[in-house]
């Protein structure tokens, strides 16, 4: 009866294949696909799907819900491209120093603010993000300030001697946010089977139960925010390699913050799979009404002319709109959605299941 | 030798004194009814005793170690486990899934805890639930249910607070097997009860609280002939 929690074997070979064939032809997918478009869309969803299955493990399984994980994000991309750019260490090496700069920070906000609850600690996790960014904006020797830090070279990555790519192309960016996509999903999962998951979810259900039943709060808390930190400071790294410039306003920002937050709850927290639909809805959502696809793609068939005042508002209102729409989208969804868009498909099938019998 | 050893505990809020020099001793096996009108100081003793608050004065001593200083998980690992007033399941997971968590405590295995879970889930005759999401189920079974999680952290003395709150006579008869059953199974168990008929029958002793002090203690027929327990419950002439 638990959706979160797998007790249903039944399906599981028919998923497992699914799967299989799912990751076969998305590594397959840029030996067929020519558009650098397309491999950008896709590294982005990759991009929002580690930001949003790292929350989902913090926010989703434990119930803590920080507003506050650009800090981990931003602690990522200023990591890997300091250490880059101004001290020439490779970003291979330097993803693996952000990961571990983000946990030592998680532990020591986290044993911070998880003295707080509700809605104290999203509070308190949004003043943490905002130290961080104040920081790298005022560290000017550090951090180069608000000029912010841009990539001049990545360089080739080599083993024993044959180049195994230069980043010349978007297919590396492609191949790196797929792994790291697999390696939190692999993750998530591992969670969920696991001690760890029970306890985290025990935390989310009732903190004084799960105190009362043996449940150390501090240690799983923080437990729960050192997994997510380490995988969210990752997609910050790829983020900030992909772009190739970070400065404090866009990877130490509220909005990202936030828009970690929604991907989660756009598709469903507290599952494996939430995040993924979550960043499957948003990112091409963003990307059609920022360049305004639906305006001009019904103009180009002819539907609206161009010339009139449909048309005219089309092009000239609507496109500069497309936050605004984005925010009345995303209120729609969570109204009527309360669990996101996997909790609402789930539920429908279930209802159909129930009609069927 | 006493498992539990409340010396002279005291609780204060500000300079509401809702626990004052409360002492009492429990036997292994027993089971001591906690009674005593509404903000007699009880649910705050057991706060007390498990870790929730520090007494502000006294010692709780449970199986010859002091729990002074200790916090409710590490005194939940050493053997004393207590439920809820007001029920506190684990709604979106599952009734087995919510006493694996108790079971989690003892073991790093999920296989494991599963057995160990379902052997509580029929301890309390939950067996036909126990794939059911918890926040579905009706009070009386959130109550089972309660005490099967407790149940499964293996607890030497367990605590329950008023887990006949709320229930028509017939649940409240099969609490009263359960806890029963529970200490034919060896734990000790010290009870919470508004319900007196229920709270005679099972006691071996039960401790009388009035405004956070202990008013009186002995056998229950004792104590409900002492003129000061009526006078607390039905007022003095």
């Amino acid at each position: 009866m638990n959706a979160s929690l797998d007790n249903s074997r039944g399906n599981t070979t028919v998923n497992v294949l699914l799967g299989v064939v799912v990751i076969v032809m998305l590594f397959l997918l840029p030996k067929f696909v020519e558009s650098t478009y397309a491999l950008h869309i896709m590294i982005l969803i990759f991009i929002n799907i580690v930001m949003g299955s790292s929350w989902n493990i913090l926010g989703g399984y434990t119930g803590q819900y920080s507003v506050g994980h650009s800090a981990y994000f931003g602690m990522g991309a200023y990591t890997t491209m300091m250490l880059m750019q101004f001290r020439q260490i490779p970003p291979w090496y330097g993803l693996w120093a952000g990961m571990l700069a983000a946990l030592v920070i998680a532990l020591i906000i986290g044993s911070i603010c998880f003295r707080l609850r509700g809605p104290y600690f999203v509070l308190a996790s949004i003043a943490v993000a905002e130290i961080f960014r104040v920081s790298a904006l005022n560290l000017k020797d550090v951090t180069n300030g608000a000029e912010g830090i841009l990539i001049t070279e990545i360089p080739p990555l080599t083993i024993g001697g044959t180049v195994i790519t230069d980043f010349a192309s978007k297919v590396p960016f492609y191949y790196t946010g797929l792994v790291f996509v697999l390696l939190i999903i692999l993750a998530t999962w591992l969670v969920q089977h696991s001690k760890l998951g029970y306890f985290f979810q025990a935390i989310r259900e009732d903190q004084d139960a799960a105190h009362s039943l043996g449940i150390n709060l501090t240690i799983y808390k923080n437990a729960a925010l050192g997994i997510s930190a380490i995988f969210t400071s990752l997609a910050g790294s790829l983020y900030a390699l992909y772009v190739g410039f970070i400065d404090p306003s866009t990877v130490l920002s509220l909005e990202l913050s936030v828009s970690i937050v929604l991907i989660c709850i756009i598709g469903g927290i507290g599952t494996i799979f939430g995040p993924v639909i979550g960043a499957l809805v948003l990112v091409p959502l963003s990307e059609a009404l920022r360049s305004n696809l639906i305006g001009e793609s019904l103009i180009s068939s002819g539907l609206v002319k161009a010339e009139s005042t449909l048309g005219h508002f089309l092009t000239e209102n609507l496109s500069h709109a497309h936050v605004l729409i984005y925010g009345v989208l995303v209120v729609v969804v969570i109204l009527f959605m309360p669990d996101g868009v996997l909790g609402f498909f789930k539920a429908l099938a279930a209802k159909k299941r129930k009609e069927a019998a | 030798m006493a498992i539990l050893e409340i010396k002279h505990v005291s609780k204060f809020f500000g300079g509401l004194a809702a626990n004052s020099d409360v002492s009492f001793e429990m036997a292994q096996g027993m089971i001591m009814g906690l009674i005593g009108p509404n903000g007699a100081g009880k649910t705050t003793l057991f706060n007390c005793i498990t870790g929730y608050y520090p007494p502000s004065r006294g010692e709780v001593v449970f199986d010859g170690r002091t729990m002074n200083g200790l916090q409710p998980d590490a005194v939940c690992k050493l053997g004393m486990a207590r439920t809820w007033q007001k029920v506190r399941p684990l709604a979106k997971m599952s009734v087995v899934d919510n006493v694996m968590v108790g079971a989690l405590c003892r073991t790093n295995s999920l296989k494991k805890a599963r057995e160990m879970a379902m052997e509580q889930v029929r301890v309390v005759r939950l067996e036909h639930r126990a794939d059911f999401r918890a926040g579905g189920l009706p009070i009386g079974e959130r109550k089972k249910l309660e005490v099967a999680r407790v149940l499964a952290t293996q607890p030497k003395l367990l605590l329950l607070d008023e887990v006949m709150g709320g229930l028509n006579p017939a649940e409240s008869e099969e609490i009263i097997q359960l806890i029963l059953d529970i200490k034919r199974l060896g734990i000790t168990q010290m009870v919470i009860e508004h319900d007196m008929k229920a709270i005679m029958r099972i006691s071996d002793r039960i401790v009388v609280l009035n405004s956070g002090e202990k008013l009186a203690e002995g056998l229950p027929g004792e104590v409900v002939s002492n003129p000061e327990v009526v006078a607390a419950y039905l007022g003095s002439e």
